[in-house]
């Protein structure tokens, strides 16, 4: 065992002693050259050759000091340090090039890492609840108008009692209330839900409880108005907790929730959730489990929790089968499930990962944003295997004296790839930071755009996704330098004046393939923007049916428990209508129960005298809108046929409606509508209401939607009648249309509502434009973020081609010198060294353009108003790609054509 | 003048282990003794001494000391260590072995 003494003792001293041990080794083999020389010198050698020899023996002195420090332990980490210290000595004596580099890195790389938390976020990250992929999401659907629709109390109630397939099942809605905390009424955003709910997602309080069974049913009789009663409870999330209660104890007290004072039962834990609803107080939902009617009453969302060893195939196999059966089941004919003979008007029931719910159109423009900035990261690498390629020849006579001092091909790729990933990771570290920067930004500036939002952020797992791509981006671009490095012998690349390596013309293959690269990439992610713009700029555009311009908006809701009574409550809107009204700087105000452009579908079965539906089928009307009076003049909507909402009509007995075009045409088709009667739902003791007039179309659900039938019912009147039509809504949308900008008409709004009820908060307080804007959130933030990719992208290929033919000019000084010495024009060597980079941007852009075709139809879905291989976007693009290259190429080309022949001459 | 065959794989470590058991050695003089003991037939090329050396002195076969030598200048002698000498036996064992067993093969006579 003494020889692991020695050795270990040998091996401690290499390590630890390095710098001694090399300059032991120097005297070891100094000593054996001495002794050599001597041996010669006396075998009949002058002293120099003697010498010589002795070095040739040996086989190069620098050579067998690396071989002999090869055996060292560690000596693979050892070369390696040295080759980090080597590249950071390096890139320090180089700072021009090192910002350049790092700053495209930083650029490349962040913008990778940002948009990688995202995807990583919202869609790779499993949903945070026990066993998420258990959970399933459970809709109907009324074939072919409403793919996505609520479930009704007793379909839900049926549904948990028949199937096999699930540990449990619960439902939810959501809204929003008026929560008064402190002085300052304030709207947050609620989720109703049953214990069933919390159950199958899996949530348990941080404080205090949940719901118990049975507290979350109505605590009234049934057929009792107004919305059931329930329990006096409410549980807080942990967030509002923190926010607007200080985090202190708080379990036990009461607190005002639309004006009835409820108990906080429990807080939930961070973040907890139910189909990122963003709630901050979840109430009791008030199902009536013994109440079996209303079979049409759709409002309920499903969340089901499968059992552990029932696949989703099974699940769908069990409920196509209940589908079948559940008229005789349920021992009920009207309103169940099943396909309707035509496959008109089939109602389903159908689930779907809740994960998937959740992501819904979101995933692909995410996946969109992805492959945005990895070609943007392309690019930066194609530009900087162009700056280590430059670099390269520039050091050639540094490789061959490596090589000639010891270094093999080996330690000289080790130390390309070393370089290349010491400036990637620094520039992958830049890069973090801004894209933590970032992702604050798109998270702030599009709230909504994105589902998850709470879950972005920059994790280990992101981190080692960036360092991942840095190291990889590193290899890439230092592979390139080494492709092009033939090293010459030591002779040659010295004789040569060393600066530079040879100028046979194939040198540059290389790297002009690597500019084409990038202008093609370029002209994809550009022309992928190009479309994303006209997509918006169409959004924006389309005829919404009324004039947004110079309209605010805001939304009242007042609560049941203060305001029981539908008059009390029109009362209240017209009141502040009428004092929005005399302010001098309004034009007009009124008030609308749904906000276009993106309100929700309240699909409503409607009779309509004149229509017979198909057997077993009903007339549904998309929209009901409950309007205050000057509706259509403030709006701005026009009425085509007969008239508009007058005073007059609340003091007339029998009811009016005005019903819009589709309506018409779904309905009435051919027919004057005006004086036809229709019985909005849901019972047959509603009264008949007269149309009286027709308005034109306004989008409603969406601008990118089709338009859905609509029908307008008048405040004024509904509120003032008996029931079962006496009705006022809740929550209102209030629009004035005023000069006034936003900024100064809110504190007159506030003025008023205060002085009508200081309890109620004014609730989303914008300009119709915000509006609309809001309702294209998600286009808008790929339009933005893609353009700003492919602007980065176009900047980034301009630098590249700019630095080629810099390059490439330098180069050519000389020979550009004789030629204008000789006589040649400026002009002509301008045009030749603008051709030359003119060549490959087109090269680049017919490269990218057939590419376009290809990628730009994967965005086809998210497109709107312009196909994918539009020829004036496309057109666009290539006027894009010129000018900015014309621009890139003049500024070397005019530097040429400046030269000083004499300067250029000399300099060699 | 014909070149000395190339050492098979792992002789040059017994070749150097026994020249080091003859006497504590500085690099140089290895080099030498094995020349002249072996009548110039093997000769270690001076480019694979020192990484050979090195790897012994790590392995812990043998160990080094600086002392002065010739021309009055510092040099590193190396000696075998305990282990060392070991090793040599062993591995002297191993070759006796080897190349008997080869001699044996080649005495086979051709029909």
């Amino acid at each position: 065992m003494r020889r692991w003494m020695y050795a270990f003792r040998a091996r401690l001293r290499a390590l630890v002693r390095r710098k001694h041990e090399d300059s032991n080794l120097n005297d070891e083999l100094a000593f054996h050259l001495a002794m050599q020389a001597r041996a010669n010198q006396a075998g009949g050698m002058g002293r120099f050759e003697a010498e010589r020899q002795a070095r040739l023996q040996l086989g190069g002195l620098e050579q067998t000091k690396e071989r002999t420090r090869d055996v060292r332990p560690l000596r693979a980490t050892e070369t390696f340090l040295q080759d980090i210290r080597y590249a950071v000595r390096l890139l320090r004596r180089s700072p021009g090039f090192a910002a350049v580099a790092l700053l495209t890195l930083a650029l490349g790389i962040g913008a990778n890492t940002a948009i990688f938390s995202i995807v990583n976020g919202v869609i790779l990250r499993p949903l945070p609840y026990p066993n998420p992929d258990r959970l399933m999401f459970l809709t109907t659907q009324f074939r072919p108008i409403f793919m996505q629709f609520w479930v009704s109390p007793p379909e839900y109630m049926e549904f948990q009692e028949l199937n096999r397939s699930f540990a449990s099942v619960g439902a939810f809605a959501t809204g929003e209330s008026n929560l008064t905390a402190g002085d300052a009424p304030r709207r947050v955003r609620t989720a109703f839900v049953d214990e069933h709910l919390l159950k199958a997602l899996g949530i348990s309080a941080a404080r205090g409880r949940l719901f118990a069974p049975g507290e979350t049913d109505t605590t009234a009789r049934p057929g009792a108005p107004g919305p059931p009663p329930t329990a006096a409870v409410a549980i807080l999330s942990h967030e509002l907790w923190q926010t607007a209660f200080g985090a202190r104890p708080i379990v036990g007290e009461r607190v005002e929730i639309d004006g009835r004072r409820r108990e906080v039962i429990g807080i939930m834990p961070p973040g907890a959730d139910v189909m990122d609803n963003r709630t901050e107080v979840w109430l009791p939902l008030g199902l009536n489990r013994a109440n079996r009617q209303n079979r049409g009453n759709h409002y309920l969302y499903l969340v089901g929790r499968l059992n552990d060893d029932v696949t989703q195939q099974a699940a769908e196999a069990e409920l196509n089968d209940l589908m079948r059966q559940w008229s005789g089941r349920v021992g009920n004919n009207l309103h169940t499930f099943g396909m309707a003979g035509d496959g008109s008007q089939g109602h389903l029931l159908q689930m779907e990962p809740l994960q998937e719910e959740i992501l819904g159109g979101a995933r692909q423009s995410i996946w969109v944003l992805q492959a945005a900035v990895g070609l943007v990261l392309l690019i930066a690498c194609a530009n900087l295997a162009n700056l280590l390629l430059a670099r390269a020849e520039t050091r050639q006579r540094e490789f061959a004296v490596r090589t000639a001092i010891g270094a093999g091909r080996g330690r000289l790729l080790q130390q390309f790839v070393i370089e290349g990933v010491v400036l990637s990771v620094a520039g992958g570290a830049l890069g973090v930071a801004l894209a933590r920067v970032g992702v604050q930004w798109i998270v702030r500036a599009f709230p909504n755009s994105l589902p998850r939002t709470t879950e972005i952020g920059i994790d280990p797992f992101v981190l080692i996704f960036t360092l991942a791509v840095a190291s990889m981006c590193g290899v890439l671009f230092g592979l390139a330098p080494f492709m092009q490095t033939k090293v010459k012998s030591l002779a040659a690349a010295l004789k040569d004046g060393g600066a530079k390596g040879g100028t046979d013309a194939t040198r540059h293959h290389l790297r002009r393939g690597l500019v084409v690269a990038e202008v093609a990439l370029a002209v994809m992610l550009v022309a992928g923007a190009g479309l994303l713009v006209r997509t918006v700029y169409n959004l924006t555009r389309v005829d919404a049916g009324f004039d947004r311009s110079r309209l605010v908006t805001f939304e009242l809701t007042l609560p049941q428990a203060r305001y029981p009574q539908a008059p009390g409550r029109a009362q209240v809107y017209q009141s502040i209508l009428d004092k929005l009204r005399v302010l001098p700087e309004v034009q007009g105000a009124t008030a609308m129960s749904g906000l276009p452009p993106s309100r929700p579908v309240n699909a409503n079965s409607t009779t309509l005298e004149g229509y017979t539906p198909k057997p077993g089928d009903t007339a549904i009307v998309d929209y009901y809108q409950t309007v205050g009076s000057a509706y259509f003049e403030t709006m701005g909507i026009p009425i085509v046929l007969g008239r508009s909402f007058q005073p007059i009509d609340s003091a007339t007995p029998g009811a009016v409606a005005i019903v819009n075009e589709t309506l018409v045409n779904t309905f009435w088709k051919g027919q004057n509508p005006i004086g036809r009667r229709l019985r909005p739902c849901c019972s047959d003791q509603t009264p008949w209401l007269t149309v009286i007039g027709v308005a034109k179309d306004v989008k409603q659900g969406g601008v990118d939607q089709k338009t859905g039938s609509e029908l307008y019912f008048f405040l004024d009147e509904t509120a003032a009648a008996a029931a079962p039509i006496g009705f006022a809504p809740q929550t209102m949308n209030v629009v004035v249309r005023t000069a006034l900008p936003l900024t100064a008409l809110s504190p007159v709004i506030d003025r008023v509502v205060r002085e009508t009820d200081p309890t109620v908060p004014i609730v989303r307080l914008r300009d119709m434009d915000g509006v609309f804007a809001e309702s294209i959130r998600r286009p808008r933030l790929l339009a933005q973020l893609i353009g700003g990719f492919a602007a980065l992208a176009l900047l980034l290929a301009a630098i590249g081609t700019y630095g080629l033919l810099s390059y490439m000019v330098a180069e050519r000084r000389r020979e550009i010198g004789i030629r204008l010495a000789l006589g040649s024009d400026r002009a002509s060597v301008l045009t030749q060294v603008m051709t030359q980079g003119l060549v490959l941007t087109v090269a680049g852009l017919l490269i990218g353009l057939a590419g376009s075709f290809g990628v730009t139809r994967l965005l086809s879905s998210l497109l709107f108003g312009v196909e994918p291989t539009d020829p004036a976007t496309m057109a666009a693009v290539m006027a894009t790609i010129v000018a900015v290259a014309m621009v890139a190429c003049w500024l070397p080309a005019w530097r040429a054509s400046r030269l000083d022949p004499i300067v250029a001459l000399r300099d060699e | 003048m014909s070149k000395p065959p190339d050492l098979m794989q792992g002789t040059l470590d017994l070749l150097l282990l026994k020249i080091i058991a003859l006497e504590p050695q500085h690099g140089w003089a290895i080099s030498q003794r094995l020349g002249q003991v072996s009548g110039r037939e093997l000769q270690v090329s001076d480019g694979s001494l020192y990484p050979a050396l090195h790897k012994l002195e790590l392995a812990g076969w043998i160990t080094a000391e600086w002392k002065t030598g010739e021309l009055g200048r510092r040099a590193k002698f190396y000696t075998l260590t305990p282990a060392g000498r070991d090793r040599l036996e062993q591995e002297t064992e191993e070759w006796r072995r080897l190349s008997s067993a080869i001699a044996r093969v080649l005495r086979v006579k051709e029909v």
